[in-house]
Formats: structure tokens, C-alpha cells, sequence
């Protein structure tokens, strides 16, 4: 990989400013490889968000304080989008999943923006925001896309492929390639913009190693709170288009 | 069969060039699994519990809103009956004192007039007396001129026969 041992020429510069790209931890499952750079932090992502529900439910107060009050925001930040996208009748059961779409897509890009993973060596390849792996991103387009399909075939049955007739009939093609082209953007939407931003932000820190790359790494923050919001969103309109009622 | 397929697809794989960008392999339904053990995970800790919280505190403050409302309602409606009833009782008050005052009104001009009529009566008793008075003193006086007539004429007429 061309890039990747461009990369790794800068790699004396000092450890912040090391970027090693596509280069993976390998565990082996079987005959199957598996990125454990990638399930290293997604765990500890996964870690985080359980650690915090759990003690934001801990002891539940009409009057919330500290975690409860932080965490409801949040809930009801998610109901709003959900709502918004599904409507206020289907909404409710997708909460969970938009929801948790949007607090693991946010907590793992900002983990990746705020924490120096690459502090912590790996023999090989380097930790970084699990959004910024290819699978990680796929795994949670492709789930969106069969949330979809669900939400329509449990509305409406074999009467989902009507979706593909509306609003005329010669949109058939169009819809399905839609099928394919949706998780598709979704996934690489987050990937590359999540992938970027970790290395210009390297980049700069190899090229200027002070100051400099701060603006960056706010706007770096800043894009990862938005990558989040806009996959959440676009999974809640997918599912809430599947589910939309057509009368004619 | 596809067990098979499975496993040569697996080898391929790892025949190939590990590594890159795109490189997908296991960890895409390692991660789709642990993905949906996450959703499970915090729609038990985390959205149901507090999901009840806000839907609960949703009902609390709809209900204590409508009871407020309805007991503003009732304090409005006293405050009117309130209203009304001092309106009625201050119109009765005015009455009152209106018909008092008309009384005492009533009961003054009488009294006015009855002392009116005692000095009159009175007046015209002093007058009488009065009158009378000045008849008895004209009478006593006439009849003193009387005699001084009497006298002056007697000593003239004496003055007379003598001289």
C-alpha cells in the first residue's frame, strides 16, 4: 500500500503524528481475520455507553440531577429526530435502534477525535475511531437496510413492494437501485468522512506540530457530531419512508 | 455445500494481501452482532427506564397542569361570585343610606317648620301683647291728657274770671 508506507516514512516524528492507513491488528476466529484494533475501541465505545446508561438509571429521580439529566437530554434528543423522520404513531420501537445508531456513530467519533488511542501501541496497524474502518460502517448501513425492510414488510406486508410503484410505475428501477445505493452511501459517507478528518488532522500534526491543527480538530469534532446525526436521520427517514402510507 | 464454499471463499481470502483500506472480512458481522447486543443492552438500561422517567413526568406535569387550571377556573369563579356579592351588598348599602338620609331629611324639614311655626306662634303672641300694650298705655295716657286738659282749662278759665 503506496499510502500507507508514505505514512509510515512520518512515523518518526513522534507517536501523535504516526498514521499508519490500512493497516490491520489481526486476530484470527477460526479460518475468519478479525480487526482488533477496531473491536478494541468499539468495545471500549460499547464499554462507555453501558457504564453511563447504567448510571444514569441507577437511581431514577422525578427532579434529575448529574448523569439522568445529561442522559434524558440525550433520550429526548433522539425521540425528537426519530419523531421527526417516522412520525409520532410508529416512532416508539425505533428509538432503541436510531438511537443507539446515533450514540455509538457519535461516542465512537468523538472518541476518536478526543482520545489519543495512538498512545497505545498494537503490534501491528494502530487504534483509532471504529467508524473509520470500512466494517464498522457497512455492518451498521447494512443493519439500517434491513431495519427497513422490516418496518415495511411489518407495516404492510407483500404490500411493500408497492413502495416500488410510487409514486409511477417506471420509478421500479430506480427504487431498486435505491436499495443498493442507500446503505452504500451511508456507509461510505461515515467512513471516508470519519477517515479524513483523522488523516489531515495526522497529517498536521506531523507537518506543524502545534497549535496549528487545533482549528482542524475542532472542525474534526464538529463533522463527527454531524456524521452521526446525519446517518441516525437518514436510518429514521429510510425507515419511516418504508413505513409511509401511499393513497391513491 | 456452502460450508464448503464458505471456507474456500475464508481461504481465498486469507490468501490474499491482507490489509487496505476496503479490506472486509469478519469483523463487518462481528461488529453487525455486537452492534444489536448494544441496541438490547441499552434499550434495557437505558431507553426503557428513562424513557418511563420522561413519559411519567409527561403525565405528572400534564395532570397537575390540567388540576391547576381547573382550580384557577374555580377561583375565578368564586372570585366573581365575590364580586357580585359585594356589588349587590354595596348597592344595598347605598340604598340604606340613601333612605336614611331621606329620612333625616324628612324629619329635619319637619322640624324646621314646626319650629318655624312655634316662632310664629309665638311672635305673633308677643305681638299681641304687644298690641295690647300699647292700647292700654294710649288708653291711660288719653285719659291723662284727659285730665290735664281738664286742669289746664280750669286754671285758664280761673285766670280769666278773676282777671
Amino acid at each position: 500500500m503506496t499510502i500507507g508506507t508514505m505514512f509510515n516514512l512520518l512515523t518518526y516524528a513522534s507517536p501523535l503524528a504516526e498514521l499508519e492507513v490500512g493497516k490491520q491488528f489481526y486476530w484470527h476466529l477460526g479460518n475468519f481475520n478479525i480487526h482488533g484494533q477496531v473491536l478494541l475501541t468499539s468495545w471500549f465505545v460499547i464499554g462507555l455507553l453501558v457504564i453511563v446508561s447504567v448510571l444514569a438509571t441507577r437511581k431514577v429521580q422525578m427532579v434529575p440531577s448529574g448523569v439522568q439529566n445529561l442522559m434524558e437530554y440525550a433520550l429526548e434528543f433522539i425521540r425528537d429526530l426519530t419523531k421527526a423522520q417516522i412520525g409520532e404513531k410508529e416512532y416508539r420501537p425505533w428509538v432503541p435502534f436510531i438511537g443507539t445508531l446515533f450514540l455509538f456513530i457519535f461516542v465512537c467519533n468523538w472518541s476518536g477525535a478526543l482520545i489519543p488511542w495512538k498512545l497505545i501501541h498494537l503490534p501491528e496497524g494502530e487504534l483509532a475511531a471504529p467508524t473509520s474502518d470500512i466494517n464498522t460502517t457497512i455492518a451498521l448501513a447494512l443493519l439500517t437496510s434491513l431495519a427497513y425492510f422490516y418496518a415495511g414488510f411489518r407495516k404492510k406486508g407483500l404490500g411493500y413492494f408497492g413502495n416500488y410503484v410510487q409514486p409511477v410505475a417506471f420509478m421500479i428501477p430506480f427504487k431498486i437501485i435505491e436499495d443498493f445505493t442507500k446503505p452504500l452511501s451511508l456507509s461510505f459517507r461515515l467512513f471516508g468522512n470519519i477517515l479524513a478528518d483523522e488523516l489531515v488532522v495526522a497529517v498536521l500534526v506531523f507537518l506543524v506540530p502545534l497549535f496549528v491543527p487545533l482549528p482542524v480538530m475542532a472542525l474534526g469534532l464538529f463533522t463527527s457530531a454531524i456524521q452521526a446525526l446525519i446517518f441516525a436521520t437518514l436510518a429514521a427517514a429510510y425507515i419511516g419512508e418504508a413505513m409511509e402510507e401511499h393513497h391513491d | 455445500m456452502i460450508h464448503s464454499v464458505l471456507l474456500l471463499v475464508a481461504e481465498a481470502a486469507a490468501e490474499e494481501a491482507k490489509g487496505g483500506l476496503f479490506d472486509i472480512d469478519a469483523t463487518l458481522p462481528f461488529m453487525a452482532v455486537q452492534f444489536l447486543i448494544l441496541v438490547a443492552l441499552l434499550n434495557a438500561l437505558f431507553y426503557k427506564p428513562l424513557g418511563k422517567v420522561l413519559d411519567d413526568r409527561d403525565n405528572l406535569i400534564r395532570t397537575s397542569q390540567a388540576e391547576a387550571k381547573e382550580r384557577l377556573m374555580k377561583a375565578e369563579a368564586l372570585a366573581k361570585q365575590y364580586e357580585q356579592e359585594l356589588a349587590e351588598t354595596r348597592r344595598q348599602a347605598q340604598a340604606v343610606i340613601a333612605s336614611a338620609q331621606a329620612e333625616a331629611q324628612k324629619i329635619a324639614s319637619s322640624k324646621v317648620a314646626e319650629a318655624q311655626r312655634e316662632a310664629q306662634v309665638q311672635r305673633e303672641q308677643a305681638q299681641q301683647e304687644l298690641d295690647q300694650q300699647k292700647a292700654d298705655a294710649m288708653q291711660s295716657l288719653e285719659q291723662q291728657v284727659d285730665a290735664l286738659s281738664q286742669q289746664i282749662l280750669q286754671k285758664i278759665l280761673s285766670g280769666v274770671s278773676l282777671g
